[in-house]
């Protein structure tokens, strides 16, 4: 965990309203695991104080990294406005990613929207470990449905949901769960998504028995397990996003 | 360098900037981030008799400048206290100061007395303004006489120096403040969160899951001025003033006001390095102005 000075190498409008920022931060960059998050002080502004949470999106090189900002509000609408060689104050990497080192040789990942972004940077390290990877993805609409690409080329097989019907199924990823793991038998499937969705996807995969990890979103204060802000209900006490997660087995979950 | 310890009823700062119960955990939290070893002192997360599970999340909610938060005083209990938080607590060089609530006088003492047997402690902040908490907390600090009789029995319960935390949510802060310091405290520290509220128009909700919950940040820095002022010209016992201090001049501004010590609470998530910079921050007034204690500030507001 570090707190430093982030210097923004790039920055690409990947969809409307949606950012690619690179980050400048060799010590963030060398540790971070899929699954962690990066608490960014978004603003020099009075009003809105506290820091956002953005999953670290991909490696870039060794030394820098990639988020993916959604502009939502006032803070993200400030990041989103960064140029490069501009700076941000970030605390990093933080919390608990997904596990990568457990003994599966095929995994199915899940996204929807905005949760595809931990995917990319952990398809890699596990097809690291010659794990067969497979993916679900889906997007209000083409224009939305990020990082295909980069998932195709990592990922044996991609199915995709759409709501507008533009690519692929027409509907949700949860829609078409099932049939993919039926068709790619997984032994763990990673999920990262709205939280109605991620729901869904644990009653899913517990129907078929595959156990399952899920990136959680939650409003964060702290970002390092002081505050208790964060704290989502687990099978027999509150948990805490930030640190005990932000990827939490269903087991743990109780779901 | 100037001279920026303080006296809080005899337990000494090397300066006067203390983190705020309920924003800095533990300590280990931020452990990484600074060297807590530089503050004047920590005060840890409020704890009680048993576990307590917390409120129902949504437990934050961004405001203008502020952030409104309905933890619970989520603990697990003074036991595990004791067994997991202490060990680093007691490896600090940093006096460490203990927040308890309880849901009755006796537990308040209880606590008290177990946690003064413990040398790792330099002082008990009696937490009895938790705008959260359904039983105790604010119950017993928005009345003169609740909040003396669980002062007074506290009192007897502990011979560190006792802090009492008040709260803002109440008619006549001053004439708690005055209740407390007849019953024995030694010490003053305030504000707790303004109790508040936010609503979520398109689904009709309120954002927290508790409903209310208690605004903290630059929002409630004003209030908490006035209040340190006002507290500070109706008694004698030294006072941390806390309550959106951001940044040194925040902080100054409260000293000015009558505090001999300030808390550091929002702030810390925002920056952590937040308590090191106010720190340096007085310093360098204290330096500019040749001023050569900080104490020599305290209460120095002149009204013409």
């Amino acid at each position: 965990m570090h707190q430093l000075t982030a210097r923004i190498v790039a920055k690409e409008e990947v969809s409307q309203d949606i950012f690619r920022i690179t980050l400048f931060a060799p010590a963030v960059a060398r540790e971070a695991q899929p699954g962690q998050f990066v608490h960014l002080y978004c603003g020099d502004h009075q009003s809105y104080i506290l820091r956002r949470p953005f999953s670290v999106h991909r490696l870039v090189g060794g030394d820098a990294f990639d988020v993916l900002v959604r502009v939502v509000g006032e803070g993200t609408r400030w990041l989103a406005g960064r140029r490069p060689k501009d700076s941000v104050d970030l605390i990093g990497p933080l919390g608990r990613g997904f596990n990568v080192d457990g003994q599966f040789s095929r995994a199915l990942l899940v996204a929807g929207g905005m949760g595809i972004a931990p995917m990319v940077f952990l398809a890699g390290k596990i097809a690291e470990n010659k794990v067969k990877v497979y993916t679900v993805m889906g997007a209000a609409g083409r224009a939305q449905l990020l990082d295909f690409m980069d998932l195709k080329r990592l990922t044996r097989r991609i199915a995709v949901a759409t709501d507008d019907g533009s690519q692929g199924y027409k509907g949700l990823v949860t829609d078409i769960l099932s049939k993919e793991i039926e068709e790619t038998q997984p032994e763990r499937i990673f999920a990262c998504g709205p939280a109605a969705m991620l729901r869904s996807v644990a009653g899913i995969s517990r129907r078929h028995g595959v156990p399952c990890e899920v990136s959680l979103e939650a409003r964060m204060a702290c970002g390092v397990g002081a505050c208790l802000g964060c704290a989502v209900q687990a099978r027999d006490a509150y948990l805490k996003v930030c640190s005990d997660g932000p990827v939490f087995t269903t087991d743990e979950l109780g779901w | 360098m100037a001279d920026l310890s303080v006296d809080i009823a005899g337990l000494k700062l090397k300066n006067p900037v203390i983190t705020a119960s309920g924003t800095y955990g533990s300590g280990k939290e931020y452990g990484q981030l600074i060297d807590i070893n530089r503050l004047g002192a920590v005060c840890v997360k409020t704890v009680t008799l048993k576990p307590v599970a917390g409120n129902r999340p949504p437990r934050l909610w961004e405001t203008p400048s502020g952030m409104l938060n309905s933890i619970g005083l989520q603990n697990d209990g003074v036991d595990a206290f004791i067994a997991n938080d202490l060990p680093y607590l007691a490896a600090l060089d940093t006096p460490i100061i203990a927040s308890i609530a309880g849901t009755s006088v006796d537990d308040c003492s209880r606590l008290a007395k177990m946690l003064s047997a413990l040398p790792e402690i330099d002082a008990i902040e009696l937490n009895i303004s938790c705008p959260n908490a359904k039983a105790g907390g604010v119950i017993f600090g928005s009345d003169e006489k609740l909040a003396a009789d669980v002062v007074g029995k506290t009192r007897l319960a502990t011979t560190k120096p006792l802090i009492v935390k008040l709260t803002p949510n109440t008619g006549d802060i001053a004439a708690v403040a005055v209740a407390c310091e007849r019953a024995g405290a030694d010490a003053l520290s305030l504000i707790n969160t303004v109790l508040g509220m936010a609503v979520d128009i398109h689904t009709l909700r309120p954002q927290l899951g508790n409903v209310v919950g208690g605004l903290s940040g630059p929002a409630v820095k004003p209030i908490a001025v006035r209040m340190v002022w006002e507290v500070a010209r109706n008694v004698g016992v030294p006072i941390i003033g806390m309550g959106g201090i951001m940044t040194a001049a925040d902080a100054l501004e409260f000293i000015i006001a009558g505090a001999t010590a300030v808390a550091v609470g929002t702030a810390n998530f925002v920056d952590p390095q937040a308590p090191i910079k106010i720190i340096e921050g007085i310093n360098q007034y204290l330096e500019k102005k040749s001023i050569a204690t900080v104490s020599e500030l305290m209460g120095a507001l002149k009204i013409d």
